[in-house]
C-alpha cells in the first residue's frame, strides 16, 4: 500500500490551513509531520482520515483515489492525541464498539478483542473504565482500537504528548512493535522533534501550511534546505550569526571547538547535561553557543572556531539555503 | 474555617426552605381557618384523614402528574432536538439562541393570557387553523378532553427553551474527538447519539428533568390563567387546589396537609425518576464487559 | 395681697395653659392625615379625578392616596387577603366585592361601620344598594357602585326582549335559523365566580333558592336547582350558545356580542359602555332588560363593590371623610357620566337630567330593584367552588344535572357541617 497526496490543499474562509502539500508513504515507512503549533500538520492529519474536506488536489491510497470518501470508507487507523476514548464505556466496551458498528460477528469481535488485549497487555484491565487506567494504558487502548480498524493507513496525531517524558521514551519502541513493523503507511504528527527522530523513517517539515523539506533525520540535520528547519531541528539549536551581504551563516554547536586563534569569545554561562555540557558566549559575532564534551578543560581565554564544511548558509531575506 | 464559610448559605437553606417546611408539616396537624377565627388549634390526623379521604386531591395529583409526566417528557425530546440543532455551526445560529429564549424569559402570567386567546374559540388563531385543516371547531379550552392538552402545549412552549439550554450547555462539554473517533469506524449520526450523545448528556438530562419534574408538578399560574382549573375542573393541579385553600377559603391547615403530601410525593417521585433515567440510558457496562445492545 | 399675688398666678397660670394647648392644637392641625385605598385597576383610574377634587378641599387635613391594584377580581382578592395575613394592612381602606364580606367578617379584619352611617344613609340607597354591606348585624362596607347581571339583546333583531328561558331558547333558534346570528345567547361558563351568577340568576329564575338565608337549606338539588343547570345545559346542546362557552368569561362573551355574533349576552353593567364605543358593531342596536325567568321570579345578581375601613388603620375618622366623599351624590353622577359606573344612592337613579342624558339608566335602575346577594356565609368561597366544579362538568356533558346538582348540594353540605353552621 501507497498512500499518495499531491497538491493537497484545505482552505477554511480566505485562510488557507493546508496549501501545495505533496507526500508519498510507502508501506512500512513512517514519515513523521514536525513544525510548530498552527503549522498545519494535524490539519493534513485529519484531511488525510476524511474528517475535514479538501479544497484542492488529490488523495490516493494504491490507485484509488479517496479525496473526497467518506472517513468510514478510507480504513485508516488514527491514534487521537486525547485517545478520544468513551468515558463511560469499559476498555473491552471502548473497542468493542468499533466492530459492532461495522458489523462484526459476536463471537470474533470476543476472540478479536481478547487477542488485541494479548497484544497490548492489557488482559487484566479490560473491564475498567478509561479513567482508572494510567496514560500509559490509555494510550495502549487507543492504539488497539485503530489497530482493530485493520487499517490500510496509520495516522498518529501527538499520540505521545500528554504522556511524561520517560514514559514517552518507554512508549517509543512499544509503538514500534505494534505500529511500525506492519508494513504499511504511517504518519506521525509530533511537535517533538526527538520523537520524530527517533521513530520516523523520514521527516516532513510543516510551516504555515506548506511543507518545507521531506528527508530522512540526517538528512534533515545535515542539510536543512532553510533556516527555518535550521533553526527547528538540532537542540540546542544552531548558532546563526550576524548577516552580511544578505548571506546568514549557521553552525551548529556541537561543530564549534575551541582554538588558539579565532573568534575571540567571553563565557556567559554553563549548563551541565551529563555527557556534554552547553556553554553561552559572547562573541563580536553575536550570542553563540557551544556544546562539548564535560571531560573538555574550558580555557582561561576563549578563542573558537570551526571547519568550513560546517557552515550552512542561507539567504538572509528568502530563508533559503545558498549552494 | 471552610464550615464557617458556608454558614450563610446554610442560614439561607434554613430560612426559605427548612423554616416553612417545619411550618407547614406542624400546621397540617392543626385546623386554622376562617372557621377558628385564624388561630391554629390542634386537630390530630383530621387534616390527613381528610386528604385521604378527598376525591379531589386523588384526582388534581393525576391530573398534576399527567400534566408533569407529558410535558417534561416532551420537553426533553424538543429540548434534545433544539440543543443538537444549536450545537451544530450554521449561519444566524446566535441569533436563533437568543430567540429561543424569548417564552423562557416571558412572565408566565403573560404567556398564559396570550394562549387563552390563540385557542380561544372561535376567534384565536388555533380554531381558524383547526377549521382549515378539516378538524373542525375544536373547543379547546371548553372541552375537558382536549384542555388538558393545551395547558401542556402552553407548559411546553415556555419552557422548553430552559431544558434546551442545560443539554446545550452539556453538549458542549463533549469533546469532538470522541464523535470523530466512531466516524472513522462508520459510525453515522443515530450510533453516535445512543453511544456518544446520551449517555455523556446523562447527568445534564437528569439535572433538566428533576428540574422541570419539580416545577411542573407544582404549575399554578399557567393554569390559574389559562383555564382557572376547568372545564369540570380537569385541569386542576395540587398547587391550585393548595392555593385556593389557602387564599380563597382561609384553610390553612388543609392548605398545608396538602402542601406537605405533595412534597413528600415530588420527592419520591423525583428518586424514581432518577432510578428510572439510569435504567433507560445505559451507565458503565463494566459487569458484562460490552456495550448492551 | 397674698390673695392678689395668688389671683395673678392663677390666671397667669391658666392663661399659660391656654396658650399651651391653643399650640398644642395648632400643632394638631398641622399634621395632615394620610389615607390609602387599595382598589382594583379600573376603579383606581375612574376614581382618579375624584381623589384629587377630594385632595383639594381637604388640602392640609387629609391626603387620600390610591394604590392600583391587579385588573381582575380574583386577583384583587388574592392581594387584598395576601396583604391583611402579613398583619397590619399596608392601606387603610379597601374597595371590596359583595362576596368578600362575611369572609373578612369572620377574619375580624374590619371595623364595623354602624356608628358613622345611620338609618337617613341608609335608606338614601337603592334597594339593591342597601344589600350586601353587613353581616352578623353590623355594617361593614359602604357601596361605590353598584354591579348586577344583566339581560343584553339586540334592539335591531327584536322588538322586545324575551321574558322566559323558553323565549329566549325560541328566538335565538328563529334568528340562528334565519342566519341573523350565528349564536343565540353568549354567558359566563368557565369554572370561575362567573358561572355561580349565572346560574344564581337561573335557580331564582326557576323559582329556587341556592341557599336560603335563614334556613340555611340547600336548593341545589331541587327541582328548580336541576331545571336551572338543565336549562343552561341545554343552550349548549340546542346550538344556542356555542360549544366555547364553557371557557367564556366576560371579556369572551363580550367579543362574541360586540362584533354581532350573538343575540343575547349576559354580562355587568361596565359592558354597555364597551358596546356604545366606535369599535363595536353593534353599535345603537343594544338593549338591556332583567334576566329571563319564570313569570315573578326574574333576579339580577348582586354584585357590588364597596369601600370598607380595615382594622388595624390609625385614620378611622379619615378613612370616612373620604369613603362619604367618594360615594357622595355628585361623585356618583360624575362616576356614571364619565366611566358608566351604576350608581347606589336612589335620588341618583332618579334624577331626571342623568334620565334624559342616558335612559339605559332607568333600566340599571329597574335590575338592581331585583338583585339577590350571593349565599352570605364566610364559606361562601368554597360553596361556589364546589358548585362551579359541578356545573362546569354538567355543561360539558361529564355528568347529567341531576347527578351533578346532588354532588354539589352533598359537597356544600359538608362544608356547612364542618362549619358548625348547622348540625
Amino acid at each position: 500500500m501507497t498512500l499518495q497526496i499531491q497538491n493537497l490543499g484545505r482552505r477554511v474562509g480566505q485562510q488557507w490551513i493546508v496549501r501545495q502539500l505533496n507526500l508519498q508513504v510507502d508501506d512500512g515507512e513512517c514519515v513523521a509531520l514536525v513544525g510548530p503549533s498552527g503549522c498545519g500538520k494535524s490539519s493534513t492529519l485529519r484531511l488525510i482520515a476524511g474528517l475535514d474536506a479538501v479544497s484542492e488536489g488529490e488523495i490516493f491510497f494504491d490507485q484509488t483515489k479517496v479525496t473526497h470518501a467518506m472517513a468510514a470508507q478510507r480504513a485508516v487507523g488514527m491514534v487521537f492525541q486525547s485517545y478520544a476514548l468513551l468515558p463511560h464505556l469499559s476498555v473491552t466496551a471502548n473497542l468493542e464498539l468499533g466492530l459492532r458498528v461495522r458489523g462484526v460477528r459476536p463471537s470474533d469481535r470476543q476472540q478479536r478483542i481478547q487477542a488485541m488485549l494479548d497484544l497490548v497487555q492489557l488482559q487484566d484491565r479490560a473491564d475498567v473504565l478509561p479513567a482508572q487506567l494510567s496514560g500509559g494504558q490509555r494510550q495502549r487502548v487507543a492504539l488497539a482500537r485503530a489497530l482493530l480498524r485493520d487499517p490500510e493507513v496509520y495516522l498518529l496525531d501527538e499520540p505521545m504528548s500528554n504522556l511524561d517524558a520517560q514514559l514517552r521514551e518507554e512508549l517509543r519502541p512499544e509503538l514500534r512493535r505494534l505500529v511500525l513493523n506492519r508494513q504499511k503507511p504511517v504518519i506521525h504528527v509530533t511537535h517533538d522533534q526527538h520523537e520524530a527522530m527517533a521513530i520516523a523513517d523520514r521527516i516532513a517539515v510543516l510551516h504555515s501550511g506548506r511543507i518545507q523539506q521531506v528527508a530522512t533525520p540526517a538528512e534533515l540535520y545535515h542539510h536543512p534546505e532553510t533556516l527555518f528547519i535550521a533553526k527547528f531541528i538540532g537542540r540546542p539549536q544552531i548558532n546563526c550569526l550576524r548577516p552580511s551581504n544578505g548571506v546568514v551563516c549557521a553552525v551548529r554547536p556541537e561543530s564549534l571547538t575551541f582554538a588558539s586563534e579565532g573568534i575571540p569569545c567571553k563565557l556567559i554561562s554553563r549548563e551541565w547535561l551529563g555527557s556534554s555540557q552547553l556553554l553561552y558566549l559572547d562573541s563580536p559575532q553575536g550570542p553563540l553557543r557551544l556544546s562539548c564534551s564535560t571531560a573538555v578543560d574550558i580555557p582561561e581565554t576563549i578563542h573558537v572556531s570551526w571547519k568550513a564544511s560546517d557552515e550552512h548558509h542561507f539567504d538572509a531575506a528568502s530563508g533559503i539555503r545558498l549552494p | 474555617m471552610i464550615a464557617l464559610l458556608l454558614v450563610p448559605a446554610l442560614l439561607l437553606l434554613v430560612v426559605v426552605f427548612v423554616g416553612p417546611l417545619f411550618r407547614y408539616a406542624w400546621l397540617s396537624f392543626h385546623a386554622d381557618s376562617v372557621i377558628t377565627g385564624l388561630i391554629a388549634i390542634s386537630n390530630g390526623g383530621a387534616n390527613w384523614l381528610r386528604l385521604v379521604q378527598d376525591q379531589r386531591y386523588w384526582q388534581d395529583l393525576f391530573q398534576t402528574l399527567r400534566f408533569a409526566g407529558v410535558s417534561v417528557g416532551l420537553e426533553l425530546v424538543l429540548a434534545l432536538l433544539i440543543a443538537l440543532l444549536l450545537d451544530q455551526r450554521w449561519r444566524g445560529r446566535d441569533v436563533v439562541r437568543t430567540l429561543a429564549l424569548i417564552p423562557w424569559a416571558l412572565p408566565t402570567t403573560v404567556m398564559a393570557l396570550g394562549w387563552r386567546w390563540i385557542f380561544n374559540t372561535p376567534y384565536g388563531p388555533v380554531d381558524h387553523l383547526t377549521k382549515i385543516i378539516g378538524l373542525g371547531s375544536l373547543n379547546i379550552l371548553g372541552d375537558p378532553s382536549l384542555t388538558w392538552m393545551a395547558t401542556v402545549w402552553a407548559d411546553v412552549w415556555k419552557t422548553t427553551p430552559f431544558a434546551a439550554l442545560i443539554l446545550l450547555a452539556g453538549l458542549q462539554t463533549i469533546p469532538g474527538d470522541l464523535y470523530e473517533a466512531l466516524r472513522l469506524e462508520g459510525g453515522n449520526a443515530l450510533i453516535c447519539l445512543r453511544r456518544i450523545t446520551l449517555p455523556l448528556l446523562r447527568p445534564y438530562i437528569l439535572l433538566a428533568l428533576l428540574f422541570r419534574l419539580a416545577q411542573a408538578f407544582g404549575v399554578f399560574d399557567l393554569i390559574q390563567v389559562l383555564t382557572g382549573g376547568g372545564p369540570a375542573s380537569s385541569t386542576e393541579s395540587i398547587a391550585l387546589y393548595a392555593y385556593w385553600n389557602a387564599l380563597r377559603f382561609l384553610d390553612f391547615g388543609y392548605s398545608a396537609t396538602i402542601i406537605m403530601a405533595s412534597f413528600i410525593l415530588i420527592s419520591l417521585i423525583c428518586v424514581i425518576a432518577w432510578i428510572a433515567l439510569q435504567l433507560i440510558i445505559p451507565t458503565h457496562s463494566k459487569s458484562r464487559g460490552a456495550v448492551s445492545s | 395681697m397674698s390673695t392678689n399675688i395668688f389671683l395673678r398666678r392663677f390666671f397667669a397660670g391658666i392663661f399659660a395653659v391656654f396658650i399651651c394647648s391653643a399650640l398644642f392644637g395648632l400643632a394638631q392641625a398641622r399634621i395632615v392625615e394620610s389615607v390609602s385605598i387599595l382598589m382594583a385597576a379600573p376603579f383606581a383610574d375612574a376614581t382618579q379625578d375624584l381623589v384629587n377634587q377630594f385632595n383639594k378641599e381637604y388640602r392640609g387635613k387629609i391626603n387620600l392616596r390610591v394604590i392600583r391594584g391587579p385588573l381582575e377580581t380574583e386577583a384583587m382578592s388574592d392581594l387584598a387577603i395576601s396583604s391583611l395575613l402579613l398583619g397590619k394592612a399596608p392601606f387603610d381602606v379597601l374597595l371590596m366585592d359583595v362576596t368578600w364580606l362575611p369572609k373578612y367578617a369572620a377574619a375580624g379584619w374590619m371595623v364595623p361601620l354602624e356608628n358613622n352611617f345611620n338609618t337617613q344613609d341608609v335608606e338614601s340607597l337603592a334597594k339593591g344598594a342597601r344589600e350586601g354591606n353587613s353581616y352578623n348585624g353590623h355594617l361593614y362596607r359602604w357601596p361605590l357602585t353598584s354591579d348586577m347581571g344583566l339581560l343584553y339583546y339586540r334592539t335591531d333583531l327584536m322588538d322586545r326582549p324575551p321574558e322566559t328561558p323558553e323565549d329566549l331558547v325560541s328566538v335565538s333558534q328563529s334568528l340562528q335559523k334565519d342566519q341573523k346570528v350565528e349564536w343565540g345567547y353568549v354567558w359566563q361558563g368557565r369554572q370561575y365566580e362567573g358561572l355561580s351568577c349565572v346560574y344564581l340568576e337561573m335557580i331564582d329564575g326557576f323559582g329556587g333558592d341556592w341557599l336560603q338565608p335563614k334556613s340555611n337549606q340547600i336548593g341545589l338539588n331541587s327541582k328548580p336547582g336541576i331545571e336551572a343547570a338543565a336549562w343552561l345545559q341545554s343552550l349548549i346542546d340546542q346550538g344556542v350558545s356555542p360549544k366555547a362557552v364553557t371557557n367564556y368569561a366576560e371579556p369572551e362573551a363580550l367579543q362574541s356580542f360586540k362584533v354581532g355574533d350573538a343575540a343575547f349576552m349576559r354580562n355587568w353593567p361596565y359592558a354597555w359602555a364597551e358596546l356604545q364605543k366606535t369599535d363595536s358593531a353593534v353599535k345603537g342596536n343594544v338593549g338591556i332588560t332583567t334576566m329571563v325567568a319564570k313569570p315573578g321570579y326574574s333576579t339580577a345578581t348582586l354584585g357590588s363593590w364597596g369601600l370598607t375601613v380595615l382594622k388595624g388603620s390609625s385614620h378611622i375618622d379619615a378613612s370616612i371623610e373620604a369613603i362619604r366623599f367618594l360615594t357622595s351624590e355628585s361623585s356618583q353622577k360624575q362616576l356614571f357620566q364619565k366611566y358608566g359606573y351604576t350608581p347606589t344612592m336612589q335620588n341618583v337613579f332618579d334624577d331626571p337630567q342623568l334620565l334624559k342624558e342616558s335612559p339605559i339608566l332607568a333600566e340599571f335602575g329597574k335590575a338592581q330593584q331585583v338583585v339577590k346577594p350571593r349565599p352570605e356565609t364566610p364559606l361562601y368561597a368554597q360553596i361556589s367552588d364546589v358548585l362551579q366544579r359541578q356545573l362546569s362538568g354538567i355543561l360539558t356533558n361529564e355528568q347529567s344535572p341531576q347527578l351533578g346538582m346532588n354532588v354539589a348540594a352533598v359537597n356544600t353540605d359538608q362544608i356547612l357541617i364542618s362549619a358548625g353552621d348547622r348540625s
